[in-house]
């Protein structure tokens, strides 16, 4: 879900959003603090966390971001390595680094079909993550908007012929991808650490997962997402279980050399 | 002219310690120095050659474990044991550069990413080499002396010393690079990589050789850290965020000029630490709002704003 | 007869199914101006491209007094003799006009010094000297072209390669230019030059090739070439063909 959320963004505007995994953060902060303070079932509360997400989307996007994007790729790459640093940071000063966790109570006892353990958290959040990808797909197949949102991704310059106003779609698209990555966040909250600086490796693992797919291409994303994740179970047992992580990057660095556009996406020249 | 203020602030740094004593300061400039020998490091390859590289933290961990390991289990003098660890990380240099140089642009520096966490994970699980995520510790360091004078470790002052000669060292090292045919050769390869091909440059060669000078010189910076902090871990010295430090000192301060790091460690790092020194924590927030201030109103950093003025003033070509 | 600088044999390159250059062969001598024309779509640049080892060819050879290029890469062709400019001319932008020539000359003189003193020659006799220290974006369009003929003979080229210098330029322009090809030619360098406005390079090339699809479909001097129908045809179409044939 997180990476069908930036390979949209890269998709559409050729920026790579390194600030992604701070969102994602953000979102799980969101999620902690729901419950927190509000005494809100964090799964309940991605309702009030995804629009926002959004909406803080579109600000960045309408006065942060727009000006970079015609430095080039490179700039808005390392403009938004140092959104993503600020955003960290003043989390880290905000609410200090200790690790925290979302403690549910009807999450102790784990499901357990076909014999294999699944933590009741995370099941919920597989679930909901697919509804929520297949509400993105039906979105973008079936809706106008979402339908401009493709094919600014597929060909910007012939989306602006046909009338598409691409600025605005771009605000969407970006939008869209923090709300994502703000769901995301929401979802794994119960699962995971948190920590101010989860960011930093969630977006690399993300990264790895939009590139397997093929940037710019959502079936891809999901497609990449699901073979991480078997990649580094199959690795784990297979291999050895320290480089599971290792595996992520080796298959990232190769697809990148042999296969740039990813399983199916358009790649770029 | 610029003769003379190369004297001046030669013989600054070198009086600097008698006239500031105030631990903390002095820790600053050392600081301060490191940053710039690792803004440096990175300027050659990301600043004059165009290649962004997030990885650049590799080269560093390689030349402070090896520098490290050489101490440790060789009885090897950290003094050539640095040399050798700036050689190490050009080494790997090498094969890193086969893989990722066949990428352009954002994908080199995703590549280069991906790179130095694989080796980041590597060095957490190798543990017969790196001891693994526990690190390596050094009690003691050698006993040595220097004009006679025995070298007190304790204090900050000799460190001091060994810092400005390596970060002067490289400065100057990469002033000579931007005069040389080389130095030309990288700036074309920033520029147009085709055209660059077209005139006749071997631009796989200018790159793997911009490559070797920027890992060396890191990996120099990571000897020198592992001495200086004398306790090495994979996540401190392989971590995501040193890169993206050195990246964010050499833009700041100014691609493609030598004085560039310099502005730009003083400037982030001098906020940086004195910004934890009271909160702790939260010090690279500079980093990134000044990142982000760069790119959007002076791409060419701090000190090539600078120079830009310059030249419009006096209408001369400046360094 | 004077020996050959370069010679083509049999040189294809075909993209997915379609073939753009079809079993080329042809001929340059030393010292000569040589036209390539055709119409758009032709494959005239694709051969620079082949020549100058920017593509592979599928087939065939590039030989440059007498030895086999094809495999090497553009720098190494450039080493051997070859420059060549740019249809969409494409100077180091961020880089002075200085910056730009004597990165070339690095080719042949390593010492900074020497490299510039040679590269401010060549911006001399290009016209450009009171530009010299000009970044190359904020030069004219025809001041860019210049450039990139200054920085082309940088290189120390014994073939050069010019890809339509005339694009863009007025007719006094088009005089100029040809005048200035003229000189390149008198200085010993022999010249390939692709071009559309037909009126200069008709008047100026030693011989002329002409190519459609891909293929030779005539070679000879200016006059022979303007004549021959097949050139015809392949400009102006049938009707005209039979046109003439009458």
């Amino acid at each position: 879900m997180i990476g069908v959320g930036l390979t949209i963004v890269f998709g559409v505007m050729r920026i790579i959003n390194m600030a992604h995994g701070d969102i994602i953060m953000l979102g799980m902060y969101g999620a902690f603090w729901a419950h927190y303070a509000w005494k809100i079932d964090p799964f309940l509360s991605i309702i009030l966390w995804v629009p926002a997400g959004f909406a803080g989307g579109v600000l960045v996007y309408r006065f942060l971001l727009k000006k970079i994007v015609p430095a080039g790729e490179l700039n808005t790459l390392l403009y938004t390595a140092g959104l993503s640093l600020f955003i960290a940071n003043l989390a880290l000063l905000i609410w200090k680094g200790d690790y925290r966790t979302i403690k549910l109570s009807y999450a102790i006892m784990p499901l357990r079909p076909f014999g294999i353990s699944v933590p009741i958290p995370l099941a919920i959040a597989f679930v909901m993550a697919i509804l929520v990808t297949a509400g993105l797909y039906w979105f973008l197949v079936y809706t106008d908007t979402g339908r401009a949102v493709r094919a600014t991704s597929q060909e910007p310059e012939a989306a602006a012929l046909m009338g598409i106003s691409v600025g605005r779609i771009s605000m969407v698209t970006f939008g869209l991808g923090t709300a994502l990555a703000c769901g995301a966040g929401v979802l794994l909250a119960p699962s995971l650490y948190l920590y101010p600086t989860v960011g930093e490796i969630l977006v690399a693992k993300c990264f790895v997962i939009v590139v397997l797919g093929g940037l710019g291409s959502v079936p891809g994303a999901i497609a990449g997402g699901v073979l991480l994740g078997l990649a580094e179970s199959l690795g784990a047992v297979y291999v050895s279980v320290p480089y599971k992580d290792a595996i992520g990057f080796v298959l990232f660095l190769l697809v990148l050399l042999f296969r740039p556009a990813g399983l199916f996406g358009e790649g770029k020249s | 002219m610029r003769f003379i203020l190369i004297l001046v602030a030669l013989a600054a740094l070198l009086a600097a310690p008698w006239v500031i004593t105030d631990p903390f300061y002095v820790h600053l400039m050392i600081m301060v120095l490191m940053w710039t020998l690792l803004g440096a490091s990175w300027n050659v390859l990301g600043g004059f050659a165009g290649q962004v590289s997030f990885g650049h933290s590799a080269f560093l961990g390689v030349g402070a474990y090896a520098t490290m390991i050489l101490y440790l289990n060789l009885g090897l003098s950290p003094w050539y044991g640095i040399v050798i660890g700036g050689l190490a990380a050009a080494a790997i240099a090498l094969p890193i550069g086969l893989v990722c140089f066949r990428l352009r642009g954002p994908y080199f520096a995703l590549s280069t990413l991906a790179v130095a966490e694989i080796i980041r994970l590597v060095a957490l699980n190798w543990e017969s080499l790196t001891n693994g995520p526990v690190g390596l510790l050094i009690t003691t360091l050698p006993p040595v002396t220097f004009a006679g004078v025995p070298v007190d470790w304790e204090s900050k002052t000799p460190f001091y010393y060994i810092i400005a000669v390596l970060a002067v060292g490289s400065l100057g090292s990469v002033a000579m690079l931007a005069h040389s045919r080389l130095g030309a050769y990288l700036l074309a390869v920033r520029d147009d990589i085709d055209t660059a091909e077209a005139i006749g440059i071997n631009t796989a060669q200018v790159r793997v050789s911009a490559l070797a000078l920027s890992a060396f010189l890191a990996g120099v910076g990571g000897g020198f850290y592992a001495m200086y902090l004398r306790y090495v871990d994979p996540d401190a010295v392989f971590s995501i965020a040193l890169s993206v430090e050195m990246v964010f000192i050499a833009v700041v301060g100014g691609l493609t000029t030598v004085i560039g790091p310099l502005i730009g460690a003083v400037f982030l790092v001098t906020l940086g630490e004195t910004f934890r020194s009271h909160f702790l924590t939260g010090h690279l927030i500079f980093y990134g709002l000044f990142m982000m201030v760069a790119i959007r109103y002076m791409p060419e950093g701090i000190w090539g704003r600078l120079r830009l003025i310059f030249r419009n003033r006096s209408g001369v070509r400046n360094a | 007869m004077p020996e050959a600088m370069l010679e083509l044999k049999g040189l294809s390159r075909s993209f997915g199914g379609l073939l753009a250059v079809s079993d080329l062969s042809f001929t340059v001598e030393k010292g000569a101006i040589i036209g390539l024309i055709g119409p758009n779509g032709a494959g005239k640049t694709t051969v620079f491209n082949l020549v100058a080892g920017f593509l592979p060819p599928s087939a065939g050879e590039v030989l440059l007094e007498g030895k086999d290029l094809v495999g090497l890469k553009p720098h190494a062709v450039t080493r051997r003799g070859i420059a060549r400019t740019f249809q969409i001319v494409k100077p180091f932008r961020n880089l002075s006009v200085l910056e730009n020539v004597t990165l070339a000359a690095f080719l042949r003189f390593p010492m900074r010094r020497q490299a510039e003193a040679e590269a401010a020659r060549l911006i001399e006799k290009m016209g450009l000297k009171d530009k010299i220290k000009f970044s190359a974006n904020d030069l004219t369009l025809v001041d860019q072209k210049r450039l990139e003929i200054a920085r082309a003979l940088a290189t120390g080229p014994k073939l050069l390669l010019l890809d339509e210098p005339m694009g863009g330029l007025n007719a006094t322009e088009v005089d100029l230019a040809t005048l200035l090809i003229r000189d390149i030619c008198a200085d010993g360098v022999t010249i390939i030059w692709v071009e559309h406005v037909l009126r200069a390079i008709m008047n100026t090339s030693h011989r002329v090739i002409v190519i459609n699809y891909g293929e030779k479909i005539a070679d000879g001097t200016p006059q022979e070439v303007v004549e021959n129908p097949n050139v015809i045809a392949a400009y102006l179409g049938k009707r005209a063909r039979s046109h003439a044939a009458d």
